[in-house]
């Protein structure tokens, strides 16, 4: 093994200690917040209201966490696979700018050096992005008896169909062979039987796995 | 102002987040310091190193503003501290909008209603968004080392033919998530006793405003508006349903 290859299996594996040192440490920081902002006001979460949330989340999020994973971590090297994870915005944001940072620098995919490149764009993102959001929330603390003027009421409740009709649009054109069905049969069940219609926290379940079957019934026919 | 909205946007909320925050980015700046450093000791040049710093600042400006614009739409229901602390980390818009949605409704609640929320569904809410997305996290914990040790051991085995489901089925997936919430708004705008009609037309002028957008970034070759097209078209039908919140 030369110089260069034991620094850098040091370097790694003080990278992966530092990362998981800082990732549990966020994870067990992040989970408490709601239990502080709770017992600032004398409550805390609802046991049964998170549990059945939750397996909700999980059954749609956790396939998707691991796909992610999967995916990422190859792209963004050691540090910058914990610092993405850690900082969200991975597909959006983190995996753009480490693809056009190691683009310049000109660095060989999976080298040491991309390596580098990656978490050091990373880190940098992630810190700007903070100061922006700091920024802006700065500006926005004067602004919130506007913000939560009687008048804007309807635009901040439906911010979750402005959600899904935008997405919605993209996903629908991207795949529109997948959509016709779920979309179709939903809408029937929400016109037939109206107490489904607030319920979607449970039909997006059987939406999303019929989806993902016909995605792969045309997967397999050559069709997508 | 309403009691439940100064309650979530208290100032000892906003110091809780500030610490947080304030915690992963020193981390970010000693990941930072350590690569430079560690890329100076392996011979890389310092003109690069420093131009990666510049060149991913730049890039992340417009991107951040952007996520900016979700804490907006995200404030209204639960406060600025909170989705200041969920957008600046792990999660995305998407994300933690969609979850915030199921964990309303799993506690009783018709949706994310300002209205039927108070301070106790607040922290279940709050709960089921951190500990939701947890999973990426997790995996990278325990995994991230062996996966990596594993990949670099086999690296890239050419495989023939075309690429795996895998990457058609986040799609899928969104596309299913997507049908459900569209279905139950083309349901709730069936006249009759508790209709609505104000969800349907909202997505629907959010979905032409994301229309609109796709059409300059791919017809006319207006790459940089991918980074604002989501959440513009969500702001722009937000400001929509207040016109419509008049109209009807």
């Amino acid at each position: 093994m030369t110089e260069r290859e034991k620094y850098l299996e040091q370097f790694n594996n003080g990278l992966h200690r530092l990362g998981r040192v800082t990732m549990l440490s966020t994870m067990i920081i992040l989970t408490l917040v709601p239990f502080i902002f709770g017992a600032i006001y004398g409550v805390s979460p609802d046991g049964k209201g998170f549990l059945a949330g939750y397996i909700k989340v999980a059954m749609i999020y956790l396939p998707v966490s691991l796909v992610e994973f999967l995916v990422y971590a190859p792209m963004l090297g050691v540090g910058g696979s914990y610092l993405s994870f850690i900082t969200g915005n991975v597909t959006n944001m983190k995996i753009p700018c480490a693809m056009n940072a190691q683009d310049i620098a000109g660095t060989e995919p999976g080298s040491a050096e991309s390596e580098i490149i990656s978490t050091i764009s990373v880190a940098t993102s992630a810190i700007v992005t903070t100061l922006v959001i700091v920024a802006g929330v700065i500006l926005l603390v004067p602004l919130q008896p506007v913000l939560q003027n009687e008048m804007l009421l309807p635009a901040f409740n439906n911010v979750v169909p402005a959600l899904f009709g935008a997405l919605g649009l993209k996903y629908f054109a991207k795949a529109p062979k997948i959509a016709v069905i779920p979309l179709t049969l939903v809408s029937v069940l929400c016109i037939l039987v109206p107490s489904m219609i607030n319920q979607t926290s449970v039909l997006i379940i059987p939406s999303g796995a019929l989806a993902l079957l016909i995605g792969f019934i045309l997967f397999k026919k050559d069709k997508l | 102002m309403n009691n439940y909205l100064s309650q979530v946007n208290a100032g000892s909320f906003y110091l809780i987040v500030a610490l947080v925050l304030a915690f992963i980015t020193i981390m970010c700046f000693v990941f930072l310091i350590k690569c430079y450093r560690a890329g100076v000791k392996i011979g890389m040049d310092k003109a690069v190193l420093r131009k990666t710093i510049t060149s991913s600042a730049t890039f992340t400006l417009l991107p951040s503003v952007s996520i900016l614009l979700g804490v907006i739409a995200l404030s209204g229901t639960l406060g600025v501290p909170l989705s200041w602390l969920r957008l600046s980390v792990i999660g995305a818009l998407q994300y933690e909008l969609n979850v915030a949605e199921i964990a309303a409704q799993s506690i009783g609640l018709s949706g994310l209603q300002l209205a039927e929320l108070n301070i106790e569904n607040f922290v279940t809410i709050a709960l089921v968004m951190t500990v939701g997305i947890l999973g990426g996290l997790f995996f990278t914990l325990f995994f991230l080392k062996r996966y990596l040790k594993k990949i670099r051991q086999n690296p890239k085995k050419e495989k023939s033919g075309k690429p795996g489901f895998g990457a058609h089925a986040t799609t899928a997936m969104f596309v299913g998530l997507c049908g459900a919430y569209i279905g139950a708004y083309i349901g709730k705008a069936v006249p009759r006793e508790g209709s609505d009609i104000l969800p349907l037309l909202v997505a629907a002028v959010a979905a032409l405003a994301m229309a609109g957008f796709e059409y300059l970034i791919q017809k006319k070759g207006k790459a940089s508006l991918e980074n604002f097209s989501l959440a513009a078209s969500m702001l722009i039908a937000m400001a929509a349903a207040v016109g419509f919140g008049i109209i009807l």
